[in-house]
């Protein structure tokens, strides 16, 4: 068995060196894990370090079928994670929560673009196509899309 | 038949059908850790003891499943905690894991990454669990 290095471990490290933080002092289990996941994927993936260091957006995600959401306002280098949908967001993510995870599996092929044409990227793009899948501010930034997914997906 | 929740027989059952799926053999192609359950225990639902489900898993197969202590599952690379009404929540689908991850009603310990790959491989072993008949200890 080769065991797995864990979130935890993961988020204290990137604590000291002030990456990632919570607006909250009792963060949602949706803000802790979405913080830890890009925690992780930042700290062990050098090529989603250098997007997340370039990342300035506001993001929102809600996940309609928990009724819960978080934003995530990242500020080149630095994330703070808050419960539920701040104001003044470039893009607001609505899913369902399987969508939600599907959209961290996203693969990433060339030129940092996320791949839409294999299983996972295909049920992604119909969402999209039946409203399934919101994304509020698309148009005006699909590169901040695209950055926030590859920050994102743990593929 | 139905068999007692979170007995040796129920263990048996679970780790056949795992095997028996060949969308978990599929979905969980890579994986190599193992996975504790901890069911927390509520005594008011004829639940008097905290028990654990360590689950052996590997590349698609479930090599072993067994039932123990809770603290055997709490040495697992992955572990998933939730009092015993919640796991029967998950197991009836009522409460899908996804979600119930999502809002903290399961609590989860392990590497997130990992877990998030294999979304797909987890919402199988729910189908699982679903498919072995059981008698909760509440009902009973």
């Amino acid at each position: 068995m080769h065991g797995p290095s864990t979130g935890r471990m993961a988020r204290r490290k990137l604590d000291e060196a002030g990456l990632v933080q919570y607006a909250s002092s009792e963060p949602s289990a949706f803000a802790g894990m979405l913080g830890g996941l890009i925690e992780a994927n930042v700290v062990a993936d050098p090529d989603k370090r250098k997007d997340f260091d370039a990342l300035a957006a506001r993001v929102g995600i809600w996940v309609t079928d928990i009724d819960e959401g978080v934003t995530l306002v990242f500020d080149a280098g630095r994330l703070t994670v808050y419960n539920g949908l701040e104001p003044n967001r470039t893009l607001t993510i609505r899913a369902e929560a399987e969508t939600v995870m599907s959209l961290s599996n996203l693969k990433i092929g060339l030129f940092g673009v996320p791949v839409y044409f294999d299983e996972v990227g295909r049920g992604v793009a119909l969402k999209l196509m039946r409203g399934k899948l919101r994304i509020d501010g698309l148009l005006a930034n699909i590169a901040t899309l695209n950055r926030v997914t590859r920050v994102f997906s743990v593929q | 038949m139905a068999i007692t929740f979170a007995s040796d027989e129920w263990a048996k059952q679970f780790k056949d059908e795992v095997n028996k799926s060949s969308v978990y053999k599929s979905a969980a192609k890579g994986w190599k850790w193992t996975v504790g359950l901890v069911v927390e225990a509520e005594p008011d639902k004829n639940f008097p003891e905290s028990r654990g489900v360590v689950m052996d898993l590997f590349d698609g197969e479930a090599r072993d499943i067994k039932v123990g202590p809770a603290a055997d599952a709490q040495k697992c690379d992955f572990v998933i905690t939730a009092p015993y009404s919640r796991w029967k929540q998950v197991a009836t689908k009522e409460l899908d894991a996804t979600k119930g991850m999502l809002q903290g009603k399961l609590k989860l310990k392990g590497d997130l990454p990992t877990i998030v790959r294999y979304t797909k491989a987890s919402q199988e072993m729910t189908e699982c669990t679903a498919r072995v008949p059981v008698e909760w200890p509440d009902e009973s």
